[in-house]
């Protein structure tokens, strides 16, 4: 596959003894000028260092298979880079990315960051990456239609049927159970809710009660009708479409569909409300992290290394947090960044990414998410029961982390 | 022979170095995460015959290339005859039955994905049985699967049939009609004998297609639900590149390459040789 590595714009005259650095991201969509504006300060106040920077596809498995392919050849033609929460475990165990403690000690970090975020850098105890933005699975609902937002899955139940029933053209709840990475986001989630664990001590346990329950519940919505059938093929944007023409009471999914649903010409626009994913309990539940993060190619000679440091220092820094915020909607990963932010929709944000968790942080997880992949997918569109489906994931997992 | 050692030299380079180069992986236990490249002989062979998983996306190749193919020539054949047939607009017609073969893979599948989302997508509403969600049932995903690549491979097929037809002289249909035959007997005894080299080129070029199948069911289903859609291309692309399972991943994709061989084998001995003889 060929990656489209195109200049974002011509590097400046700089003097000649100057550090070039070599910065690789996906696009940002939206304007250009904010970021540029960003870099641009940062080339200002390090007139030694020569920024240059580099587009990704926009397609996390071909960043991914990118990343694998030049990482692993050994290539030092680029030094700063963008990874998803999932690959920093796997890129650090790999020695491809550098170790990070020194220039941002964990002391560092849990001051200000969030600690998920926190969790999302960390592997073995050491920083490999410093957060840049983040995202989390939420509940969103329809103000008018329900009293307010589910604490339980029962009470979730109860309101969608409630609704159904005066209305039978809504779809209830949707959600994404395609087999791809979101349904491992989805099927975590309610796992979270009903007190599992994603590892302990090193070992992922699947084969557990609060998963088979985790599945059921998802499962149940479908067969009882209140998630529409398609749920078990849908992405985000099949989620996010029906959900903005009014045509659902709930749904899960990321940040970004609050912006969307407040947009001029959206159907539910000032009629949407967000709130934690709901538990067996009734506390807040617990929103999968996403997001990406800044590292360094453990490839790049140290005169090249300080000037990333430098670098990512400036890209996450609080200001740079808020930028982003208001030019690119993306949420930041710091506490002082949602202080800053407080007048906005970003501070209705930062309880629910107080309570985000990671996916397993193993450096095992490429392998592994995708058998939670098919095996969550066989569950929730009743080809294996729950159970059945969950010892089979155990199985093919026990098999992957023990064969190290 | 030093004429064509240019064309040799460049066929080793392009084609058969990364072929061995592919087999000699799959020799080895090769993990990049963990730095793992040992030589193992055939244990990825073994565990490969072993493999729930790749004889479940075997068959699933396997039903997807016989029933797809099977569609596509047939309905490939009722274009081309239809597009014989001169009438007005002939040219536009053969036209505007290119567009999906222009049309990307990846973007003709995302549309029809949205053709068959299940709450708010135009076949369900107009098929039976519409509270299917015909990308999400085990069962009905891979016949989704196969209803895109039929739609975006017929115009070939269709194309190469229709050249083929082009190529049969007209004097022995209208010799025939006046001997008393009727349309079908002409289609019977002189067009379809007389068509089968374009049809055994169509069926070969499809079928070695279809066995590595990828774009078009990846951006429909993404192998799912539960892998019910996992072709063999799809499971080698997912060991390969994101479990970074290289040594495994490499043993699929000569699996892959092997049955393309033996299909392909079994074509030119069954279909090409006799297509051969009528044309001498």
């Amino acid at each position: 596959m060929i990656v489209c590595l195109g200049c974002a714009r011509p590097p400046a005259p700089q003097p000649t003894d100057a550090v070039r650095i070599v910065f690789v991201h996906q696009p940002l969509w939206g304007e250009p000028a904010p970021f540029n504006a960003l870099l641009d300060t940062f080339r200002r106040e390090h007139p030694h260092i020569e920024l240059v920077t580099q587009l990704l596809p926009n397609d996390s498995d071909v960043s991914h298979q990118y990343f694998l392919t030049s990482l692993e050849g050994q290539g030092a033609d680029f030094d700063v880079l963008v990874a998803d929460v999932v690959w920093v475990p796997e890129f650090a165990r790999a020695g491809w990315i550098s170790e990070l403690s020194a220039d941002f000690p964990q002391t560092e970090l849990a001051e200000d960051f969030l600690p998920a975020a926190i969790s999302a850098v960390t592997w073995e105890g050491k920083t490999w990456a410093v957060p840049w933005y983040l995202d989390v699975g939420l509940l969103y609902y329809r103000t008018d239609l329900v009293p307010h937002a589910p604490r339980t899955w029962g009470e979730l139940e109860t309101f969608t049927r409630a609704a159904m029933k005066k209305d039978p053209a809504l779809q209830g709840f949707l959600w994404q159970g395609r087999q791809y990475e979101g349904l491992v986001c989805n099927v975590y989630e309610t796992l979270w809710g009903f007190g599992g664990k994603s590892l302990e001590n090193g070992h992922l346990a699947l084969d557990t009660p609060e998963a088979a329950k985790a599945l059921h519940t998802l499962r149940r919505f479908v067969e009882r009708g209140l998630s529409p059938p398609s749920v078990t093929s849908a992405a985000e944007e099949e989620s996010r479409r029906p959900f903005q023409d009014g045509r659902a009471v709930f749904m899960r999914n990321w940040p970004y569909a609050f912006g969307e649903a407040q947009k001029e010409g959206s159907l539910v626009r000032g009629k949407v409300g967000l709130s934690f994913l709901p538990t067996a309990s009734g506390e807040p539940g617990f929103g999968t992290l996403g997001g990406w993060q800044l590292a360094i190619n453990a490839r790049t000679p140290p005169e090249r290394r300080a000037a990333a440091v430098e670098l990512i220092r400036a890209l996450t820094s609080s200001e740079a947090n808020v930028k982003f915020a208001r030019a690119y909607g993306r949420n930041p990963a710091r506490r002082s960044a949602y202080a800053a932010l407080k007048d906005t929709s970003f501070a209705q944000l930062e309880p629910m990414l107080e309570r985000a968790r990671p996916r397993p942080v193993t450096p095992y997880y490429g392998m592994i998410s995708d058998i939670l992949q098919s095996e969550f997918s066989a569950a929730i569109s009743g080809i294996r029961s729950p159970e059945e489906a969950l010892q089979q994931a155990q199985r093919q997992v026990d098999r992957v982390m023990g064969a190290q | 022979m030093l004429l064509v050692a240019p064309a040799v030299l460049l066929l080793a380079g392009v084609a058969l170095y990364p072929i061995l180069a592919t087999v000699w992986l799959s020799l080895h236990r090769s993990i990049l995460v963990f730095h793992e490249h040992r030589f193992i002989g055939l244990e990825n062979w073994a565990s490969l015959l072993g493999d729930a998983r790749f004889w479940a996306s075997l068959r699933t190749t396997l039903y997807f290339v016989a029933v797809a193919v099977s569609l596509e020539l047939l309905l490939g054949l009722l274009f081309a005859l239809l597009l014989h047939a001169s009438f007005r607009g002939r040219g536009l017609l053969r036209a505007a039955v290119l567009v999906p073969w222009a049309i990307p893979t990846v973007v003709a599948a995302r549309l029809w994905s949205w053709l068959f989302n299940a709450d708010h997508g135009l076949l369900p509403a107009l098929l039976p049985g519409h509270d299917v969600n015909w990308l999400g049932a085990p069962g009905y995903a891979l016949h989704a699967a196969i209803v895109v690549d039929v739609w975006k491979t017929t115009p070939f097929v269709a194309l190469i049939l229709l050249a083929g037809l082009q190529a049969i002289p007209p004097e022995l249909s209208r010799a025939a009609q006046l001997d008393g035959a009727g349309p079908l007997r002409i289609l019977g005894s002189i067009t379809l004998p007389l068509l089968r080299p374009a049809i055994a080129v169509a069926a070969v070029f499809r079928g070695l297609d279809a066995m590595r199948v990828f774009d078009a069911v990846y951006a429909l289903t993404g192998g799912g639900p539960a892998n019910t859609t996992e072709t063999l291309s799809i499971y080698a692309y997912k060991t390969l590149m994101r479990s970074g399972d290289f040594g495994y991943g490499s043993t699929i994709a000569v699996a892959t390459f092997l049955c393309v061989a033996v299909l392909a084998g079994l074509y030119l001995k069954l279909v090409m040789p006799n297509a051969g003889g009528q044309e001498a």
